[in-house]
């Protein structure tokens, strides 16, 4: 069984500083791994970015993240991520990353993601030059979310989890005004999911949707933005399919 | 003789029309000091409803301080919540 802990949307700032630290040093205890799933700061400052990196550094379990919108607002999500990974999270944009859980090889691929809808009510490539580009952005990361999750298969991962921001189903937006979905994923995530196969999806965005959702392939979806679960994090025990015995691997490979 | 008043055709003030003053009090949330983190402000009869979850004690009085400012007259209940920092008492089992 592989104990996954995940938290998206904590936006902590300099008056946040420690808070979510006593329950992150728990994390030994019950997970892992954590993953972060964006907005991991309000307006995506490096300031802001060393107080998320000072809460999980040095950390009993591996951290991976990827960033969210509130990340990117100041134009320094390069910044972000470089401050986040000198505190040793690994942070995925269209890569993956494996975690070894005991004998058990854990894959994460992670994007972004981005908005566009839904079936029957999603945006299309098509009309205005800013249109057309909207919607290629949200194609290019989920093609690179597919990308990663195949590669991690090629790896022969014992579980693959796809992290994402942005949601790729609506079931776990309930709770949001219908108006925004279009804002607050993207099918084509899900498709993407839905291809290459996974075992979860996890991600955060939309403070008041739900927790539980699934893709058309059958793939279960949980929305762990804070406001959601109501707690510093939550975990989640996957079971292993293919028991990896005594086989050995890298310890941490990101691609 | 026509003796109905058409407000359209001689125009509202933006500053008086409540639909309008929400919409641009969302802009100033989400632009401001604070983002937007996910704040809901929605007109309920007279009155205006914030709810939302917020990371810290701070936040909340700044959204509300903002809001009052914003929508100087109108009454404003603020329903804000602080995020739960504790760690989980349970985990889900996914078979």
């Amino acid at each position: 069984m592989i104990r996954i802990a995940a938290v998206g949307d904590i936006h902590m700032g300099p008056d946040t500083r420690g808070v979510l630290r006593p329950a992150f040093d728990t994390l030994h205890e019950c997970a892992d791994l954590l993953l972060l799933a964006g907005d991991l700061t309000r307006h995506g400052t490096v300031e802001e970015a060393r107080v998320v990196a000072d809460e999980i550094r040095d950390l009993a379990v591996p951290v991976v993240a990827v960033l969210g919108n509130h990340d990117h607002h100041d134009d320094r999500q390069d910044e972000v991520t470089a401050v986040l990974r000198d505190a040793g999270a690994r942070v995925l944009e269209g890569e993956s990353t494996v975690v070894r859980a005991g004998d058990a090889r854990v894959g994460v691929a992670g994007t972004k993601g981005f908005g566009g809808g839904f079936v029957g009510a999603s945006a299309g490539e098509f009309g205005e030059p800013v249109m057309k580009e909207f919607v290629r952005v949200s194609r290019h990361c989920a093609d690179g979310l597919r990308t990663a999750l195949e590669r991690l298969d090629e790896d022969g991962c014992d579980v693959r989890i796809a992290l994402t921001h942005y949601s790729p189903v609506p079931e776990t937006l309930a709770g949001e005004p219908l108006e925004i979905y279009p804002f607050l994923g993207s099918y084509l995530l899900a498709e993407a999911i839905d291809t290459a196969g996974a075992d979860l999806a996890v991600h955060g965005h939309a403070h008041a949707g739900s927790e539980h959702g699934m893709t058309t392939g059958g793939v279960r979806v949980r929305n762990v933005a804070q406001p959601v679960i109501g707690r510093a994090f939550h975990v989640y025990h996957l079971p292993v399919r293919h028991p990896a015995g005594t086989r050995s691997g890298a310890e941490a490979v990101t691609g | 003789m026509n003796t109905h008043e058409s407000g359209s055709a001689r125009g509202t003030p933006a500053g008086r029309t409540t639909e309008y003053r929400v919409a641009h009090l969302q802009d100033r949330l989400a632009a401001g000091e604070l983002g937007e983190l996910g704040v809901r402000v929605e007109v309920r009869g007279g009155a205006v409803l914030v709810t939302g979850t917020v990371p810290s004690a701070g936040c909340r009085d700044e959204v509300l301080s903002t809001v009052r400012e914003e929508l100087a007259g109108l009454d404003v209940h603020g329903d804000l919540v602080i995020s739960e920092p504790s760690s989980p008492d349970h985990a889900e089992e996914l078979s």
